[in-house]
């Protein structure tokens, strides 16, 4: 391997889940810096998702964007990663300035990178500049040494691909083995072309004795690394996992996780039973309630759906009786795998892969294009990993040209072929021109809100028609807010999801907010007030376990049987009340629950500054696409007029409707839109905001954020 | 016509029952906690904790004192709040 330029380094020792250090590379000049972190950063900017933003916001412009010289690429976990006696610790967060959004984008992802990083000395790696030519960058604690290298090649195939490369890296970096001290992050060729393109986590798994992967997936971090000429940095650390945070409170932390992991044990084998399903056991439940995002989100329930339940996955393609968690000590392990599957299209067929996934999302995605073949998601699962591009924003932007075609807005001429839903064939071949950048490829890896602008030039050219005129109907079906695009559930009918869609700061991912069920299902939410509430207290909430290296899941999806008797059971605060100790018990802190709110809350109001500078943070930048508060057309209301009749009684005060199911459909959509906006309202109203969205000034000087590029910025929105 | 009602199951307990629901005939006093012990006798393998199943009725929440009517659909759900 050829060592571009290499420093010597102590290794910072871990003290209370800190190491106070963050590595900066800038790849352009490849200068390698460590900065020490002054004592009061942590406690403002907590970790992880914290300390991406403060160095986005302090390191980019307004005029910043994803191939920049100065966009900032950031993997950081938080103080509560990397403790083998707490389930869920392995994530961390990969945060930059976005392709898609042009705005901060992160995504969580789970692996051994981000706890070998920590061990090795570094809370956060900052990567910025563009290098000349393809790198990879090595941090080795045990050697004290942090390099820059030349990106090995290992031949064509291997090194366009993210998991390829990735363990031909691993193997090449170990002396031609395996190792549990050496963990990657990398990305293949796919990224190049895409604008959704993602990072690859890697880590060596003895069980199944083969290189594992988990993927941030959204928002095309990858595509951010890839550009920079960064295809994979490799973290090393023999140091022991166990008290890795050197907690304060050992006891502590101890007692905090038998307590969860009891109820991890005990619940979930009753509940979801994730542990032995993964994600995938959640299409059956969102087939039942209409929320499967069926033919780009136009109906949520068909009977072809069964072929994609969790049942079929776990009979014909997962490991069973192998627990598959993607850190130490997690007991809920959802991630699943399976070994030798025969890929049948694509430029790999014939050759039998290892596949890790697929989750809920990589199954909605498919079933979003109207396909319902496992063997299909199998595939699509592995070449989207192996390409490095999102499975939701992928299958999202090919359902969009699909219905664009479906609705005579594009035709064969445009693509090439027949788009259409269901067809896998056509879905296959896009895929892979994506990946290539090849064909109808170029258009659909620039996602949806790119691919509207387009699909409108074409029709008006085509037509002779306005391109505002084309591009309003293409309004009512791009399923995308801010840039990116939708996760895979249907929120037509529960308003507080819309909000949580509309509202997210990324754009429409659900790991700000997910109150599907709180709302339609419990109907817990029934006024504006109390799903205001909720569109506040959860993205606060989970907010805060990006910023400290958790995982959600053994929190929000194993109900703690103890919640049932308390006045909100949704929040499943006796679980929570374990992640508070597990925090004080590790850094030393006597917070509450609101203390860590409150902390989370700072956060926030820095992204939707960062939001506001890059132009996505106003009221306009929330509205959420017709599809997404109801069935946008016609055909969308008949598959369930008895359904969408009655709910339109309900909203009229003499429960009269009009005569005509025409007239009757675009009643109910205008009392959608209407809700929506008085939704924005309460809402603003509630996380401290004006009416258009911005922060009021003294809800940025409440929490310490007031400095001189905040104060030009509210002066120029008048607040 | 019968009267009964229909007990829909999902995921792990479709699995272990071996079948996708079963009916259950009703008196016109039935509530939810009845069927709740209809399953419990059949099938005394599933997990229904009162404290962790969300019971719906007709696809709304329903509780254990619901009354039911012929024709209705009950289901013992697991929670879900999203990942």
């Amino acid at each position: 391997m050829q060592i571009l330029r290499q420093i010597k380094y102590e290794p910072s020792r871990v003290v209370g889940g800190y190491t106070d250090r963050i590595l900066r590379v800038d790849v352009s000049t490849q200068e390698i810096a460590i900065q020490e972190l002054p004592p009061d950063f942590k406690n403002k900017y907590i970790g992880g998702r914290g300390y991406a933003l403060k160095l986005i916001w302090d390191g980019t412009t307004r005029s910043t964007r994803y191939n920049s010289p100065e966009n900032i690429l950031v993997m950081a976990s938080g103080p509560l990663g990397n403790e083998p006696g707490f389930p869920g610790t392995g994530k961390f967060i990969v945060g930059t300035i976005s392709p898609l959004t042009d705005t901060f984008i992160d995504s969580n992802v789970g692996g051994h990178f981000a706890p070998l990083l920590k061990l090795a000395g570094f809370d956060a790696l900052a990567v910025s500049g563009i290098s000349r030519q393809d790198v990879i960058i090595l941090v080795d604690g045990d050697a004290g040494t942090i390099s820059i290298a030349a990106a090995p090649s290992y031949g064509k195939e291997i090194d366009d691909g993210s998991l390829s490369f990735g363990e031909r890296l691993l193997r090449d970096v170990n002396d031609g083995g395996y190792s549990n001290s050496v963990a990657a992050v990398t990305v293949g060729k796919g990224a190049c072309n895409a604008r959704f393109g993602i990072v690859n986590s890697l880590f060596f798994d003895k069980k199944r004795n083969r290189i594992r992967s988990k993927q941030a997936g959204r928002g095309g971090t990858g595509t951010v690394m890839r550009f920079k000429g960064l295809r994979g940095i490799v973290a090393r650390s023999s140091l022991a996992r166990a008290n890795g945070n050197n907690a304060v409170d050992r006891e502590g932390v101890r007692q905090a996780g038998s307590q969860l992991k009891e109820v991890v044990l005990k619940s979930d084998p009753k509940q979801l039973h994730l542990s032995a399903w993964g994600t995938t056991v959640l299409s059956e439940y969102m087939d039942k309630f209409h929320l499967f995002p069926i033919n780009n989100y136009q109906y949520g329930q068909s009977p072809e759906s069964s072929k994609l339940f969790a049942s079929v996955f776990l009979d014909r393609y997962f490991s069973k009786k192998m627990p598959d968690g993607c850190y130490y000590g997690c007991n809920l392990a959802c991630a699943k795998g399976a070994e030798n599957v025969e890929l049948t299209r694509g430029p790999r067929a014939g050759q039998k892969v290892s596949i890790d996934g697929p989750e809920y999302e990589t199954v909605g995605a498919v079933c979003c294009m109207g396909i319902f073949d496992p063997h299909f998601v199998m595939e699509y699962n592995w070449y989207c990993d192996e390409y490095s591009l999102d499975t939701i924003s992928t299958g999202v932007t090919i359902a969009f040209f699909m219905e664009c075609f479906q609705r005579g807005l594009l035709t064969a001429e445009d693509t090439g072929y027949e788009l259409t839903f269901g067809n896998i064939e056509a879905a296959d071949g896009l895929l892979h021109e994506i990946a290539r950048g090849e064909g109808f490829g170029k258009v659909a890896g620039q996602g949806v809100a790119r691919g509207k602008k387009w699909v409108a030039q074409k029709y008006a050219a085509r037509h002779g028609t306005p391109e505002n005129s084309a591009m309003a109907e293409l309004n009512k079906f791009g399923m995308e807010v801010k840039g990116l695009e939708f996760s895979m559930y249907i929120s037509k009918e529960s308003l507080a999801q819309q909000g949580g869609y509309g509202f997210a700061l990324k754009g429409p991912q659900h790991d700000e907010a997910w109150l599907i069920f709180i709302d339609q299902v419990h109907k817990e939410l029934p006024t504006f007030e109390q799903k205001a509430n909720a569109l506040k207290w959860f993205p606060l909430i989970r907010t805060w376990f990006n910023a400290t290296g958790l995982c959600k899941l053994p929190w929000i999806d194993v109900r703690n049987p103890e919640a049932a008797s308390t006045a909100e059971p949704a929040k499943n605060l006796p679980t929570l009340a374990y992640y508070v100790k597990y925090l004080n018990a590790t850094t030393g802190s006597s917070k509450k629950l609101e203390d860590i709110l409150e902390d989370s809350e700072r956060l926030y109001i820095l992204q939707k500054l960062i939001n506001l500078r890059q132009g996505k943070g106003t009221r306009a930048s929330d509205q959420i696409p017709p599809r997404a508060m109801g069935p946008a057309y016609f055909n969308e209301y008949e598959s369930r007029a008895e359904y969408y009749d009655d709910w339109l009684k309900k909203q009229l005060d003499d429960g009269r409707i009009p005569a005509s199911p025409e007239e009757r459909h675009k009643l109910l959509m205008e009392k959608r839109m209407q809700a929506y906006q008085k939704l924005c309202d309460i809402v603003y109203e509630e996380k401290g905001f004006t009416s258009e969205g911005i922060p009021k000034r003294q809800t940025v000087t409440k929490f310490g954020l007031l400095d001189e590029q905040a104060r030009q910025l509210l002066d120029e929105f008048s607040v | 016509m019968k009267i009964e009602v229909s007990i829909k199951f999902f995921g792990m307990q479709r699995v272990l029952t071996k079948t996708d629901g079963i009916d259950m005939p009703i008196t016109e006093k039935a509530r939810v906690t009845d069927a709740l012990e209809y399953v419990r006798e059949r099938y005394p393998e599933l997990p229904l904790d009162q404290e962790t199943v969300l019971i719906t009725v007709n696809h709304e929440q329903a509780s254990l004192d619901t009354m039911l009517k012929p024709n209705d659909i009950v289901s013992f759900l697991p929670y879900i709040c999203g990942g």
